[in-house]
This record gives C-alpha cells, structure tokens and sequence, in this order.
C-alpha cells in the first residue's frame, strides 16, 4: 500500500513537473506576444504615422519590453525542449544545442532594449531611429531560434 | 544494312552532342564590350545591400556582413552548396578577378574558367539588373577587407552536378530581357519594380518552383514550399498582402515588424539586415511596386509538415 502510494505520489510529480514546463511555455509565448504588441503595435504605428506621438504611451511600452527582458533568459529551460504549445511558432532545439548563442542574443537583445529606455525618447524622430534597430533583434533571434510550422 | 543503321544512330549522336554543346555554350562578356566607366561607390554599395550578397557569402555566425569569406552551407533538393569567397582575397575570393570576370559570373552565371554556376547562386534574377549597377558594385566589394580560406566543394548527386548541363536549365528559365522600364508607369513604380525583379530576387523565395528548380511563371510571388528546406515562403502578391499598407511594407523591411505586431523570422530575417540598409525612398518604391501586383493563388500549403 505504502509502496503504491509513492508510486503514485511519483506519477503525479512527474506530471507536475510537465505542467510546469508547459506552463513557461505559454508564459514565454504570452511574454514575446506582449512584446510584439508593444513593439508593433504602439511604438511601431506611431514611427510609421498610423498614430499620433503619445510619450505615456512610448514610456509605458518601452517599459514593458524592459521588463519582459529581464525575464527571457530565465523562460527558455532545458527541460522544455521539444514542448510546443497551440499556436504556429515554437522554440527550436538548437537553443539548447547552441545555448551560448542563444544566451548572446538575449543579452545583445537585452542590451539595446536598456540603451533605450536609459537615453529615454522624447519625440518621434528619436522613436523612428529606435524600433528597427530593436526591430531587428527580434528577428534576427527569430531567424535561427523561432520554428513556424508548415 | 545493321552497318550503316549504326552508322546513322552514330551521326544522330554526335549531332545530338553538337546541338547540346552549342545550346549549353557559356557566354562570357568580353573586357572589350565594357565602355569606360568611373565607379560610383556608393550606388555598388546600395546593389550589395539590394543584392543580399551578405546573407549568402558572409562568414556565418559573426556579425560583419562586409567579411566575405564564404563557408556558410546551402541545403537545397539538388544538395548541398558551399558558399565560395567572394571577398578581396588574392589567393582565396575574388581579388586576382578582372572586371569583366566578375560582370560575367553576376550578370550571365558563368565562371571564368567558362563553366556554368549553379543557380542556388541567384544570377538567374542578377542577370536582368543593370551592367553599370554591377562595375560599380565590383568597385564596392574591392574596398572590403580580404577573407582567407576556401569553401569545402559541393555535395551535388549526379546529374545535377554536370556544370554542363545548367546550360539547358539557362535556356529555359532564364529570361533572356534585361529589365525594362514599364511607360506609364511612375520612376517610383518602375525603381521597385526592378529592385524587386532584379538585384532583390524576392521572387527567389516567393515563388513555387518546378521538379527541374525553374520558377513557375504563372504563380510568380505566389508562395511556396522554402527552397532551403523546411517551412513555407508566403504569398506577397495582393491574395495576402491586401491588408499590408504601402507604409507597413516598406516599415517591415526597414525593421522587420509585422503590422499585426509580430516580427520576421526564418530566412527573410538576413533580407531585413538588407533591405533595412537601404534608402528610405527605395523601400517605399519596393512597396509601391508590391502593391500594384494582381492577387494570384499560390500553391496548397500542406496543413501539417
Ligand atoms: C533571444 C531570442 C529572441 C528575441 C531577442 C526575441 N524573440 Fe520572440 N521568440 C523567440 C522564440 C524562441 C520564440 C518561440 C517561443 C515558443 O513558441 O516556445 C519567439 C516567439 C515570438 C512570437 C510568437 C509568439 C506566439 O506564440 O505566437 C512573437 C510575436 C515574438 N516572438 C515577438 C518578438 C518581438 C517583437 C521581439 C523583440 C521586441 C522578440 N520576439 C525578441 C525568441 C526571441
Ligand atoms: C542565395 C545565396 C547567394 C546569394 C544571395 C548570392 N550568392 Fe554568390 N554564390 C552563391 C553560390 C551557391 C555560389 C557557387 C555557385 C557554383 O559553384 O556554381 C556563388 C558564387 C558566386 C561567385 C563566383 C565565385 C567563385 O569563386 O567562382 C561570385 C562572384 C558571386 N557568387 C557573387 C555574388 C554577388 C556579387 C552577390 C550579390 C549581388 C551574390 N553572389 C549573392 C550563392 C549566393
Ligand atoms: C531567402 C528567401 C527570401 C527572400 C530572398 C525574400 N524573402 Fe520575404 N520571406 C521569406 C520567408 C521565409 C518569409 C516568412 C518569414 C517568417 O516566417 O517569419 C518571408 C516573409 C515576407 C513578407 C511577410 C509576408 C507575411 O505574410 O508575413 C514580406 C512582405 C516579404 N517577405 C517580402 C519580401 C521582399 C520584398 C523580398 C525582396 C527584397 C523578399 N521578401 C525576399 C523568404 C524570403
């Protein structure tokens, strides 16, 4: 009986722990959305014009890529190799494969996100001159560590 | 009477190789057919960029697009290609090459030692650019630093691996017009027109291609199947793009951001690194021409892969 119940204690902790990787996999995925919103959305409408300059706004968005850097590192475990979650994007293994790579552009990533936010933009022509360049972290992340299916 | 059928099928043979060696013949610009020209480098460096030559012949896995050294490996349905040094290097890339040497490997796909190249390098789209795009564009990649070290050769299964025979995949899908301005047209329209069409081969990627590796004409920015391998190139033609403005076009290739807030990936990630180089004024005339191209249905997108 003893013996059965630690079995299944075990059985349960295993799935915990997938639950749990699963979990960061959507936190990480909710993280990059939030970023994409944020980034595409606010701050890259207002370089193209589609919105009128707002600094609340540009401040809040720019605070919030801030902190989802400070976090990205930290969603992208061992343990969650191979998990995908709904959507058409997963993480490739070659994170895991070429981890310092992968490590160097979160850090470069992170890098210009707080070059920015520490200089704060104070008008259009500054956020023009901003977005691709942190644009262009995203993808160039994307390009070897982001899978799109089919 | 068995004699002289050998002797026929004999003749029909050697005929046969004639016509394919004379249909297969290099063509090789002459130094002689090039007229004087003073190099204007900041137009070779605007081609380079255009051109993607970076995102093929950069050392991979090191940030400075003008180190040219080659190495980074090309898996394709034929194979795998190694990428050659192109960079200024005597002995190792292109520095001991003439001019017209280099305008006849760029413009027409062939070697100076008159073989053809494969088409994984894009000259099939090259060849339509403009003769004075490509000297000044020579006149750029003199002034790079030169890389040492040669690329492993290719992995290519027979017989796609005859040099010869690119001759006959020339023949039919190399568009034998150099680009032409479209009267009735703006210059805007027309200047994107031809990036796109030309030094760009965005079609390259946005297009089905045949068993035989040609575009297929019909369905030309229509999407397809990646021609590196895995995953998909979407359509760019109006059936898509309707929802794009001029504006989110030209701002996706300057920073690579989607208007619905999401960010490039995959292989058009390296085109953003070139497209966002360029002059404001060219991405915009590159939207505009995207803009104007009819909506065509591209090929079934497999639903899992
Ligand atoms: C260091 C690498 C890296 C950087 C930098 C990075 N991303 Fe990502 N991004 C990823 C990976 C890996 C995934 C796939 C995660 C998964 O599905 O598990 C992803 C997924 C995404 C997705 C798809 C989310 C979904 O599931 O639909 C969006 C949108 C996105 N990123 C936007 C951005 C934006 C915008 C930036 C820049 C502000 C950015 N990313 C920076 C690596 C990165
Ligand atoms: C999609 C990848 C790709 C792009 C983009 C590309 N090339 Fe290449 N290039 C190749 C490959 C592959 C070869 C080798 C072809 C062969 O061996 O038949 C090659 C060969 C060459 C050669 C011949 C080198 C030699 O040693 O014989 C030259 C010159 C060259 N490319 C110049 C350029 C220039 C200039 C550009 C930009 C305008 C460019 N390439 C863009 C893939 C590319
Ligand atoms: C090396 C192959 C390649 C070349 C060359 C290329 N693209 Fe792309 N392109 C892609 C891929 C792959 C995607 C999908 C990106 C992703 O998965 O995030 C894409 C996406 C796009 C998109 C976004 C479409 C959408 O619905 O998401 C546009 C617009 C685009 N490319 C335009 C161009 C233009 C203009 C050129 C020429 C300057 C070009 N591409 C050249 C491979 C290529």
């Amino acid at each position: 009986m003893k013996r059965m119940f630690v079995t299944v204690a075990a059985v349960l902790l295993g799935i915990g722990a997938v639950y749990a990787q699963q979990d960061v996999v959507n936190q990480r995925q909710t993280s990059m959305k939030e970023n994409g919103k944020n980034i595409g959305g606010v701050l890259g409408a207002m370089a193209k014009g589609e919105k009128p300059y707002d600094q609340a706004a540009v401040d809040a968005a720019i605070a919030k890529l801030a902190e989802n850097a400070k976090t990205m590192g930290t969603l992208f475990p061992e343990n969650t190799k191979g998990l995908k979650a709904d959507g058409k994007y997963s993480a490739s293994p070659k994170i895991w494969e070429n981890r310092a790579d992968f490590d160097s552009h979160v850090a470069s990533y992170t890098k210009a996100v707080n070059e920015v936010s520490a200089a704060g933009i104070k008008n259009l022509d500054a956020l023009k001159a901003a977005v691709p360049t942190l644009g262009k972290q995203c993808s160039g992340c994307h390009e070897t560590y982001r899978l799109k299916e089919g | 009477m068995m004699r002289r059928l050998s002797i026929l099928a004999a003749i029909i043979i050697v005929a046969g190789f004639a016509v394919y060696w004379w249909l297969t013949m290099p063509v090789v610009v002459a130094a002689s057919a090039l007229p004087a020209h003073t190099p204007d480098l900041s137009n070779g460096k605007t081609a380079f960029n255009i051109g993607g030559c970076s995102s093929c012949h950069a050392v991979p896995n090191q940030p400075d697009r003008t180190r040219l050294g080659g190495g980074l490996p090309l898996t394709t349905p034929f194979g795998i290609f190694h990428v050659p040094n192109i960079s200024p290097d005597v002995k190792d890339g292109i520095g001991g090459w003439s001019e017209a040497q280099f305008v006849t490997a760029v413009l027409e796909g062939v070697s100076p030692q008159g073989a053809h190249y494969f088409p994984a390098f894009p000259y099939a789209s090259y060849h339509r650019a403009k003769l004075t795009d490509i000297r000044d564009m020579f006149a750029y990649i003199k002034t790079l630093p030169p890389v040492s070290g040669a690329a492993p050769a290719h992995e290519i299964a027979f017989p796609f691996n005859i040099r010869r025979n690119v001759g006959i995949w020339k023949l039919l899908f190399m568009e034998r017009q150099p680009f032409a301005a479209v009267a009735g047209q703006s210059p805007q329209w027309n200047r994107g027109a031809y990036l796109v069409n030309t030094l760009g081969h965005c079609a390259e990627c946005h297009s089905p291609r045949n068993a035989l590796g040609g575009i297929v004409a019909a369905q030309r920015f229509a999407g397809g199947p990646n021609p590196e391998g895995k995953g998909w190139v979407p359509n760019i033609t109006q059936k898509n793009l309707d929802d794009w403005s001029e504006k989110d076009i030209a701002y996706f290739l300057e920073s690579g951001l989607l208007p619905d807030g999401d960010s490039a990936g995959g292989s058009m990630a390296s085109v953003i690194k070139n497209t966002s180089q360029l002059s404001a004024e060219d991405r915009t005339a590159m939207a505009v021409y995207l803009k104007s191209l009819a909506p065509v249905e591209g090929p079934a997108r497999p639903k899992s892969n």
